[in-house]
């Protein structure tokens, strides 16, 4: 069955084999809310790297038992980013977690190129896993976070980045849209032609396991009457379950506007490193924090 | 229409189906085309209007035993200003078909390309296309381009492709299978023709070409022959029976089809594209058979609808 609510996230997570989560300077209230959750709920054990009297004082307040956590005191917050990452790296976690330490110090541990977590070549991103009120089933949608522009090369990954998503979701052979701004080719628009060099890939089988088409208009992807209207063909129409946008403004417009304004919720994780890690922001809610930790641990 | 599937059958079409068209043959004393123009004259598709040397004409129609009386001479003994004059009777609607004689192929197509006075209108993209009897294959063969446009860029590709489309059309093929050929059928970032051709299928699947079912990259093989489809299982519309190849460069469509004409047998009719009206222009080293190809193709493309 694939999962069609977040919430399915983590009732397929649960069914896996439990990951262990390390939280780098997880030393805020909704950082330790979420994380014990996560723990209650069974996917996941947890090893904290931040101030060990600062994370005691916190649980305290929120009513949380620290005894669940495995905590390694590092009081410096760019210490416990390293730290965490190391910890990665001797193989004692499988999915990395951004606590109370800036986005620019969490990110500059995982590239760094001597101790970081990033494979030489890979091309790190950002997948996000929308459940839309108004929509039929989830949206898995590429980078709104990590990279501006992506090349063609950064799209072929992502491409596959999404793909292997919808399949830890038990999404088996996904449709995905390459959203432009209309269905129509033109040379003298990049994304169209890479819209075009990505699904002769996917007819070639050089991009496997899911059903690809592009360009599109975001209209045609995710809504079946205006693709009858503009008499759009397409295997994909009005039915996506993948969405690779064109740029980060696409998708970042998209990610805030569904969420502010049309009551969604997401998962979203950074994808590429040699594990998934969450880079959520303060102003996520908690139930967002809790998914994305169900996701990652089904990515892991 | 049934479709046409050989050159004589073209011929054939032609001379039962089409009216008689006007040919304009510029420096029309050439020995290396007066036979297909004989030919032509005799089976009753075209009316020559031979510009050139009155002279040399009538010698040739004497050493070849042809009355000349059967062809329309003007004497201008200047292959420049016969070549200009032959332009103007076709830009006119004096004539149906321009064809070169005996003119460096650089005056004749400065003539063509004239802005004012030339057959190309303005930032049209002129091209070639042949059709290819193959006695190994079982139908014709469209290719383009093996003449005029050696490094063809994207834009160029597409008028390519729907010249040969529109011409494979008027040979009563109504949906034609074309293949966009290359090494592979892989997509490859560092094969610039591979990413044109993957931006030429997605146009024809948004019906933004000639409507056609257009695949590529694809090699020769899977364009060719179903076997080879079959034993790579690439899944491709074209399946083996391509009506109309189109190559990344001259040079591989160039030695394409003289491969195939010197050990295959196969002969050829070829057209400009792009042109107000047909235009012929053939290599001395083609067969007298091939020549008189290009002549029958001329009048069935220059056939009113």
């Amino acid at each position: 069955m694939s999962v069609k609510k977040l919430d399915q996230l983590i009732d397929l997570a649960k069914t896996k084999e439990k990951k262990k989560l390390v939280v780098a300077y997880g030393q805020d209230a909704h950082t330790l809310g979420a994380v014990s959750k996560a723990v209650d709920l069974g996917f996941v054990d947890v090893i904290i790297v931040a101030n060990k009297e600062i994370v005691e004082k916190v649980c305290k307040e929120e009513g949380i038992d620290p005894s669940k956590f495995e905590i390694v005191n590092e009081p410096n917050e760019i210490s416990a980013g390293r730290k965490a990452v190391n910890l990665i790296n001797e193989g004692k976690g499988n999915m990395l977690m951004k606590g109370l330490i800036s986005s620019d110090n969490y990110m500059r541990a995982i590239l760094n190129k001597d101790e970081g977590l990033l494979p030489a070549k890979a091309t790190l991103s950002h997948i996000s896993v929308f459940e839309v009120p108004t929509y039929h089933k989830l949206l898995i949608t590429s980078d709104v976070a990590v990279i501006p522009a992506p090349d063609i090369s950064q799209k072929i990954s992502i491409a596959n980045y999404l793909i292997k998503t919808a399949h830890r979701l038990d999404i088996e052979n996904p449709k995905m849209a390459l959203v432009c701004l209309s269905e129509k080719t033109n040379p003298k628009i990049q994304q169209t032609v890479d819209a075009a060099i990505i699904t002769k890939m996917a007819d070639r089988g050089q991009i496997k396991g899911a059903i690809v088409d592009g360009p599109m208009g975001f209209d045609l992807a995710i809504d079946q009457e205006s693709a009858q209207i503009k008499k759009f063909n397409s295997p994909v129409a009005g039915d996506a379950d993948c969405i690779l946008w064109s740029n980060i403004e696409a998708g970042n417009v998209f990610y805030k506007t569904v969420t502010k304004l049309c009551h969604a919720e997401l998962a979203a994780i950074v994808v590429g490193a040699k594990c998934p890690a969450i880079l959520s922001s303060r102003g996520d809610s908690t139930k967002t924090k809790l998914y994305s930790i169900a996701l990652a641990a089904l990515m892991a | 229409m049934k479709p046409i599937r050989s050159l004589d059958q073209l011929a054939e079409h032609v001379q039962s189906s089409c009216t008689k068209k006007k040919i304009a043959v510029a420096a029309a004393e050439d020995s290396n085309t007066f036979d297909a123009i004989v030919k032509a004259t005799e089976n009753g598709i075209v009316e020559a209007v031979m510009l050139g040397s009155a002279e040399r004409i009538r010698q040739l129609c004497e050493e070849k035993s042809f009355d000349p009386a059967k062809f329309t001479i003007i004497d201008i003994p200047d292959e420049l200003k016969a070549t200009q004059e032959a332009v103007r009777m076709v830009k006119a609607g004096e004539a149906d078909i321009l064809m070169k004689g005996l003119v460096g192929t650089d005056k004749f197509l400065k003539a063509v390309l004239d802005k004012s006075a030339g057959l190309l209108p303005a930032k049209q993209i002129m091209s070639y296309v042949c059709a290819l009897e193959i006695p190994a294959y079982h139908k014709l063969l469209f290719i383009s381009d093996t003449a005029v446009l050696p490094f063809p860029d994207l834009n160029q590709k597409i008028a390519m492709t729907n010249f040969s489309i529109k011409m494979a059309k008027r040979f009563g093929i109504e949906k034609p299978k074309v293949a966009l050929i290359g090494a592979s059928e892989k997509v490859s970032l560092t094969f610039p023709n591979s990413i044109d051709y993957a931006m030429i299928s997605k146009m024809s699947q948004r019906h933004q070409l000639e409507e056609a079912i257009i695949d590529g990259p694809l090699d020769v093989f899977l364009a060719c022959d179903k076997e080879s489809v079959e034993i790579k299982g690439v899944k491709t519309a074209i399946d083996g029976d391509a009506d109309i190849l189109i190559f990344p460069n001259i040079e591989v469509s160039n030695a394409f089809y003289k491969g195939l004409m010197l050990f295959a047998g196969a002969e050829l009719g070829g057209l400009i594209q792009g042109t107000e009206k047909p235009v012929v222009v053939m290599s001395r080293s083609e067969s007298p058979k091939s020549k008189y190809y290009c002549i029958a193709l001329a009048c069935l493309m220059a056939e009113e609808r």
